[in-house]
């Protein structure tokens, strides 16, 4: 299972890949869209997690972009905001939702659901 | 007796006399409702009712100037009437003894006998004469015609001679003489064929005259009668002496003509007063004419008319004054219960714009918070992964533990950053039917094992069948629960917690949620639905429970009271609406943090 976490948050991008590679999970990582979409073009996923409000390009755009590219990818979305409009529009566009302080078990329990 | 009529007042005094919400006061339009009142009364009670007085009283002013040019002109006509009658008196018999002395002959008058004859004549023509005499130019009477023997009598030095040689014709005041009866002399002078004079005198009795002066006393306040030139009353006076008195009042100014005007009498009496000088055609007369009419007397029927004008003028005024007092008190009321209603407005969105702004700045902080949480979060877990999953420190527990501290103290802190967003949070409502029954079970199955531990007696009172609500049940579960919570934390162990639900109305649910715990001072009660308001222990509360809970019932068109003791307990009252209409909850709740 490869999956590609973007946050702009760059610490906290690094610290949960890590601790996602620590469990076995390939990880890679994009601080902003672009860039995300960039990594896409050149790799294949099953799973991005997307923080919900990135300066550029936010969550719910590259989102469509990266479904654009890849129709079979999955999306989670990640939020510091945790309101319910934002949980809304998430769960419209996204199979899961978390608000940040995520459980990295919660996270990890929810990628091997949706990849089966 | 006292006490009903003061409750009775009370129960009429208008709302502003007794404005009690002090915390309105700095929304009202104007201060001091009773001074507007009292304005508004005198101001539209003088524009009312100075015209009126001031009207009121130029009629007065105007019957009054009528009134006396009336009484003026009514004494003058008949002092001019009377005087007319008077003259006339004297000039009818002045006149006679004229004719006497060109038509007979000296011989004859002094002739005793012919003498009697033309008295008896002039009796029958004029009456009132009592008797007749001729006097010589010496002063003595040479004949006498009457009842005394005046023959012989030498009148050379007296008055009465002295003016009748020196003019002609003389009339005498009324004096009593020798005889001691009240008489008046006329004389006539004329001259015989030799060229010396002789004096025919008659006396006239004073009675005829009154008679003809009475004849013109009209009403009993009119006073008709003569006085002489020197003041001396010479006919009967109703008011003003007796006869041969002087007149206690200044004399009035020779005029020739009949004057009248209103003065004061010597009882200070306002009395309108005509006069006239009396003189005849052939000679003057000493007398004055005197009409005296009593003004308060004539004014009788005026005073009856003012008595009336001032009972209708007060009864009007009374009844303007009672109209502009409820008016302005119906006004002043309405204008108060308008700018109360604006005031209370104006709290409510200021209170609201409150909560508002520390919604915004609760989600700004949670929201700049959860980033640097998820960092240390992240961190601290990668931490903890080095050691559990690498398995090369494994063994530290006390290392082990204090990451754990750590991520225990994020996923608390990420709790509370949650709760001021869901407070910051647009509320929206998903109506569907609850039972309340079911859904205060639900709320109490959370503690159940918490009131058996600590020994909490737990009362629930709902009534029996359905009891059924159209409303968000999970805003509703987390506003009993918040409640429960609460109750949960103020009371001690063996204590007790009622819950009681209840329908009073049809359109209302009251739920009643009561402890019996440590209760809380009455000056916090306003002050426990204000976010970050708390009494726990700093740590223990967010302050946002009871801020969350006012909020949420607010959402489901709640109202929620609450009353506490300290020490006995504290009871929260919440009434929601049967039903929320569809659209209600579209009003955007400004706790809304976005």
């Amino acid at each position: 299972m490869k999956i590609l976490l973007v946050d702009d948050e760059k610490k906290f991008v690094i610290m949960l890949s890590k601790r996602l590679a620590l469990r076995g999970i390939d990880v890679d990582y994009a601080f902003t869209g672009e860039d995300a979409v960039k990594k896409a073009l050149s790799n294949r996923y099953d799973v991005a997690v997307l923080d919900v409000k990135m300066p550029g390009i936010g969550g719910i755009e590259l989102k469509r972009k990266l479904s654009g590219l890849d129709p079979g990818l999955k999306i989670i979305f990640l939020t510091g905001h945790g309101s319910e409009n934002d949980f809304k529009v998430g769960a419209a566009e996204a199979v899961h939702y978390l608000a940040k302080p995520i459980q990295i078990e919660e996270l990890v329990k929810i990628l091997y659901e949706i990849n089966g | 007796m006292m006490v009903r009529l003061r409750a009775a007042l009370k129960s009429i005094r208008p709302d502003f006399h007794h404005q009690t919400d002090e915390h309105l006061n700095p929304y009202f339009t104007f201060a001091n409702y009773d001074k507007i009142w009292i304005i508004g009364i005198l101001l539209l009670g003088l524009t009312a009712l100075v015209p009126l007085i001031a009207v009121t009283i130029l009629h007065y002013q105007l019957i009054q100037k009528s009134v006396d040019s009336e009484l003026i002109l009514r004494t003058e006509r008949v002092a001019s009437n009377a005087r007319r009658a008077v003259t006339f008196f004297m000039e009818e018999r002045l006149n006679a003894l004229r004719f006497i002395v060109n038509e007979i002959e000296y011989a004859q008058l002094v002739d005793s006998l012919q003498l009697s004859e033309i008295l008896r004549n002039l009796k029958l023509g004029f009456g009132g004469l009592s008797d007749l005499s001729v006097i010589a130019p010496s002063g003595f009477q040479v004949a006498y015609a009457g009842p005394f023997k005046l023959e012989g009598k030498n009148y050379s030095d007296q008055l009465w001679f002295i003016e009748c040689r020196k003019h002609n014709f003389y009339v005498s005041e009324i004096f009593r003489g020798y005889r001691d009866v009240p008489h008046i002399i006329i004389a006539v002078k004329s001259y015989r064929k030799d060229g010396s004079f002789f004096i025919l005198r008659a006396t006239l009795e004073t009675e005829r005259l009154i008679q003809t002066l009475t004849a013109y006393e009209t009403g009993k306040h009119a006073d008709i009668f003569l006085i002489s030139r020197s003041g001396i009353i010479q006919t009967p006076s109703k008011h003003y002496g007796s006869i041969f008195e002087k007149i206690d009042m200044p004399l009035p100014e020779y005029s020739p003509r009949t004057e009248a005007l209103i003065t004061t009498d010597d009882r200070k009496q306002s009395v309108i007063t005509g006069y006239a000088f009396i003189s005849t055609q052939i000679a003057d007369t000493p007398f004055i004419l005197m009409v005296i009419k009593q003004k308060g007397g004539m004014m009788d029927i005026w005073k009856e008319l003012h008595f009336k004008i001032n009972w209708f003028v007060g009864a009007g005024a009374m009844v303007i004054l009672i109209v502009i007092t409820l008016t302005c008190t119906f006004m002043v009321n309405k204008l108060f219960l308008a700018d109360k209603a604006k005031a209370e407005t104006l709290a409510l969105v200021e209170q609201n714009n409150q909560l508002a702004a520390i919604g915004q700045l609760a989600a700004g902080v949670a929201h700049e918070i959860n980033n640097p949480l998820a960092l240390i979060n992240e961190t601290a877990g990668y931490i903890k992964d080095l050691f559990t999953i690498t398995a090369t420190y494994q063994k530290d527990d006390e290392l082990m533990e204090n990451i754990d501290s750590i991520l225990e103290a994020v996923q608390r802190c990420g709790r509370i950053t949650r709760q001021l967003l869901g407070f910051a949070r647009k509320f929206d409502i998903k109506i569907q039917k609850i039972d309340v029954k079911d859904i205060v079970s639900d709320v109490l199955n959370f503690h159940n094992k918490e009131a058996a531990y600590r020994n909490i007696t737990v009362n629930v009172e709902v009534p029996e069948g359905p009891l059924e609500i159209e409303s968000d049940r999970g805003k509703l579960q987390q506003i009993l629960l918040n409640l429960v919570n609460n109750a949960f934390q103020a009371v001690k162990e063996g204590c007790q917690l009622d819950i009681c639900a209840k329908q009073e109305h049809p359109d209302t649910v009251t739920i009643i949620i009561s402890d019996t715990g440590c209760g809380m001072p009455e000056e916090n009660l306003p002050k426990i639905f204000e976010p970050f308001f708390t009494t726990k222990q700093s740590g223990k509360g967010t302050g946002l429970g009871l801020t969350i809970t006012y909020g949420l019932v607010k959402k489901l068109h709640g109202e929620i009271s609450v009353k506490s003791r300290v020490n006995e307990g504290t009871t929260f009252i919440i009434t929601l609406p049967t039903r929320i209409e569809e659209g209600q909850n579209d009003n955007e709740n400004s706790l809304s943090g976005r």
